[in-house]
């Protein structure tokens, strides 16, 4: 019987860990002891509900409902000079409680800091699009529909950017082998050559420590190299490395006409 | 032979080309020589004139976030090698800091000189790389055969660190895993000297030349807002009049003790953007002398350490791993296994040739990322070309794209 | 009328030179190898670095041109994605015969060290390879290398003959 994997994350994982390990966690601390994030968040509470902030590797991290986002980021922009979306994506919780994390890496030029503003929605929602604040969203939105199948409300072109238009399945998700599905193994040859194609071209060579006892059988005998499928037998001879200079062009310079033969049969 | 059969239907099947508003599209890419790799841009065409511009890509996504979540954190690290594959070490530099903010390490103040020989090494390579590429877009074939020569004098001396002259995997999570080889700064400061008469050469051949002027000023201005909005870094930020840069901001490394300028302009043109690379080159010499002095007083002090000292995170010296038993363990279950960073997420900006590399690493105490978010510059330096193309005519195109300075690894990932 | 005062057949031996077809065709074939530009990934840093300054590529006639209608062989140089794998298809359909592929470093041979979703496991899979070079990304040294094979295996083929279908498709 095969052994049970589950559907829902098919990641790889460690193979052994031990029964009482720990993991230890990156160290969070209060807003308070940075007064620039503390004046940040009061402002962002003061209009928005914020479910957590802490301090986490020197940038503030804040939790707010999904609705609010398009209010907190141009709250952020306009008044907190939070000028810059470095960049924006989500992580897939699905097998976990069935929900995506967004997140959302601000950057302020004048204060030099960095916020990181996160939500949670279910699957099958949709986030609102801050396409209007920040171009950058633009094509981040695109690719986070790409990768996780998230759509964006009112964004102007909702279409894949780095897979193409007619592919199946998000591959980021967790639930998506890195080595792809039966529809990514054949992409190019059904594309190209159509499925009747499949016979002669072949399954995929994806096991990366494949070694052919052929290919390794050549290896050892550079320079006696034979034509694929015959019988090796170890005393073949050697091929002979010939570059122009040694057997180039066949050149007649000085006619001889006593050895000349002449052609009377185009034919022959 | 005939022809061999596929399956592939015209690919302008369902574009008109010849419109009744008097528009054309045109189709620039996949495989375009200037398109500096696998750009395909649709261009509406008003005669000469873009109208409305969709650049695509994805033609080189090769799913690295994918391969990261797979993956333990010290096996990712040559793939990063191939995101800006012009500068490697930059992209090397970017993981490794991320990682170790997650894991709160401190490397040892040699192994940080050497990283930042390495990556100034890295940015005067890919910054000549863009001269050549640009000048042979625009038409100036001298500057790309010198650029070219200049180029590989550092690809030598990189080559006699790593072993590698394209894909260098030079830093390690926690260090660099070697000292600098003897003669490394000889050569160094051989090409450094020569520096300023190569980057004067091609100034003396570009300046003033009219062909030039005319393909780069006044051509493709992107304004502060727009830089902003579009989430630009580095030199293309900096061209539109915001001086900011992560190594003079927020200092990683020793650059708080170096001493350089940040060149800036308002002009926002592909003229500035190139000026802010040329001078962007004589400020990473400048860099790097200061380096070499620092990096001989290393020498003098006797810091001999280039890993830093973690047991749990980083395997032992191999003198240590040939010699003790519990460090042959650790070794051992580092690389089976694979580090267990804390619980925790991370994201770390850091100023690569391009612009602003970030890593987002979200890690749940697993030997596996649980998700790496790559922050690529040039994936948002290709997105401005929708709002930027419009307006301008055809042959700037091909001058925009070439200052963006836009590497595909890095758009698609 | 002048009149010929040399006689060719014995002094310096005739104004030309006699050889066969095949070899005349193929030593013009082999020494002026026009390539593709067809830089995919990294290996197309390497191209360009073997056809600039210090490799010079030049000197064995191989040019690069940036259109497959003028090019002889196609240097497949990095990663090709399952999106690109249409194009690559196109581009060979258009290059005229006698046609030619090298196909360089690992991303192009077997996908090499992106096992994923997104990467064709090979170009051949699409088209017909002529020659495999090894490396990640091969140096320039082996390009050239890989070029002069090519032009052996160009030597050594009789002219005239139409190719050989490379491949049952």
């Amino acid at each position: 019987m095969r052994a049970y994997k589950p559907k829902d994350n098919v990641q790889a994982k460690a193979y052994y860990t031990d029964r009482f390990y720990v993991a230890p966690q990156v160290p969070k601390t209060a807003v308070e002891e940075d007064a620039v994030f503390a004046a940040d968040l009061a402002a962002i509470k003061a209009k928005f509900a914020v479910k957590e902030a802490y301090i986490q590797v020197e940038q503030m991290v804040i939790y707010i409902n999904a609705c609010d986002i398009y209010g907190v980021l141009e709250l952020m922009r306009d008044e907190l000079a939070y000028t810059q979306l470095s960049e924006m994506s989500a992580i897939d919780w699905l097998a976990k409680d069935n929900s995506f994390e967004i997140f959302y890496q601000m950057l302020s030029m004048t204060k030099r800091k960095r916020i990181r503003v996160k939500y949670f929605i279910q699957k099958g929602e949709a986030v609102d699009s801050v396409e209007k604040l920040f171009r950058s969203a633009d094509w981040s939105e695109r690719e986070m529909f790409d990768m996780f199948g998230i759509e964006a409300n009112n964004h102007p072109f909702m279409k894949r950017i780095l897979m193409p238009y007619d592919w199946e399945g998000y591959p980021l998700l967790k639930s998506y082998p890195l080595e792809g599905d039966e529809f990514a193994a054949w992409y190019e040859v059904d594309k190209i050559y159509g499925k009747e194609a499949r016979d002669i071209i072949g399954p995929e060579l994806r096991d990366t420590a494949r070694v052919d006892s052929y290919d390794s059988e050549r290896f050892a005998r550079l320079g006696h190299e034979v034509p694929k499928g015959t019988k090796i037998t170890g005393d073949e001879p050697a091929v002979s490395q010939s570059y122009q200079e040694e057997d180039g062009v066949f050149l007649i310079k000085k006619l001889d006409k006593e050895s000349s033969v002449i052609i009377d049969d185009p034919q022959r | 032979m005939a022809q061999v059969k596929n399956r592939l239907t015209p690919f302008f099947e369902n574009i008109t080309f010849e419109r009744d508003d008097n528009e054309l599209v045109l189709n620039f890419g996949p495989q375009h020589p200037s398109a500096h790799g696998q750009l395909r841009l649709m261009l509406h065409l008003q005669q000469e004139q873009i109208v409305k511009a969709h650049p695509d890509i994805g033609y080189l996504h090769r799913g690295m976030e994918k391969m990261a979540e797979n993956m333990i954190y010290n096996e990712f690290m040559p793939t990063t090698d191939r995101m800006d594959y012009i500068a490697s070490s930059s992209n090397n530099y970017g993981f490794a800091l991320a990682v170790e903010k997650l894991i709160g390490l401190e490397v040892p103040r040699r192994a940080k000189v050497i990283r930042m020989l390495l990556l100034e090494i890295n940015r005067l390579m890919s910054h000549l790389f863009w001269l050549a590429t640009t000048a042979l877009d625009i038409g100036a074939m001298t500057v790309f055969l010198f650029a070219f020569r200049e180029r590989e004098y550092l690809m030598d001396i990189i080559e006699g660190y790593c072993g590698a002259r394209l894909t260098h995997a030079a830093i390690r999570i926690g260090g660099v895993p070697l000292d600098l080889q003897d003669g490394f700064l000889h050569q160094l400061r051989v090409f450094l000297n020569k520096l300023p008469q190569n980057i004067k050469d091609y100034e003396d051949l570009l300046d003033s030349n009219r062909i030039w002027l005319m393909r780069m000023e006044e051509v493709g201005v992107i304004s502060t807002e727009m830089a902003l909005s579009w989430g630009c870094t580095g030199p293309m930020l900096r061209a539109s009049g915001v001086a900011w840069d992560i190594r003079k901001e927020e200092p990683y490394e020793l650059y708080d003790e170096v001493e350089f300028n940040v060149p800036y302009s308002d002009k926002g043109d592909n003229y500035a953007r190139y000026r802010i690379y040329m001078e962007e080159m004589r400020e990473s010499a400048k860099i790097l002398y200061q380096c070499i002095e620092m990096y001989e007083k290393c020498e003098k002090d006797g810091q001999t350490e280039l890993m830093a000292h973690a047991p749990k995170y980083i395997s032992a010296p191999k003198i240590d791993i040939m010699t003790q038993n519990y460090s042959l363990m650790q070794h051992f279950v580092l690389v089976t296994q694979g580090m267990r960073p804390p619980v925790g997420e991370v994201y770390v900006p850091t100023e690569s040739p391009k612009g602003e590399l970030g890593f987002y690493i979200n890690s749940q105490g697993d030997p596996y990322p649980y998700r790496l978010k790559l922050r690529a510059p040039s994936f948002w330096h290709t997105g401005i070309l929708t709002d930027l193309l419009p307006g301008h005519y055809i042959p700037d195109v091909v001058s925009i794209i070439g200052t963006t300075n836009i590497v595909f690894g890095e758009v698609d990932r | 009328m002048a009149q010929h005062k040399v006689n060719y057949t014995q002094d310096g031996g005739l104004p030309v030179a006699l050889t066969s077809i095949d070899k005349i065709v193929n030593w013009g074939r082999s020494n002026s190898l026009w390539a593709l530009t067809y830089g995919l990934a990294c290996c197309g840093i390497e191209m360009m670095a073997s056809g600039a300054s210090r490799f010079d590529f030049d000197r064995f006639g191989t040019i690069f041109r940036a259109s497959p209608r003028q090019a002889d062989v196609m240097i497949v140089a990095g990663t090709l994605t399952k999106k690109h794998a249409e194009f690559i298809k196109r581009l060979y359909d258009q290059m005229t015969e006698p046609r030619w592929v090298i196909s360089m470093g690992s991303c192009a041979n077997t996908g090499g060290m992106f096992n994923t979703y997104a990467t064709v496991q090979g170009c051949d899979r699409i088209i017909p390879v002529d020659l495999y070079l090894p490396g990640c990304a091969p140096r320039p040294e082996t390009l050239q290398y890989g070029v002069m094979l090519l032009q052996k295996k160009i030597r050594a083929n009789k002219a005239g003959n139409a190719q050989k279908a490379k491949r049952l498709m």
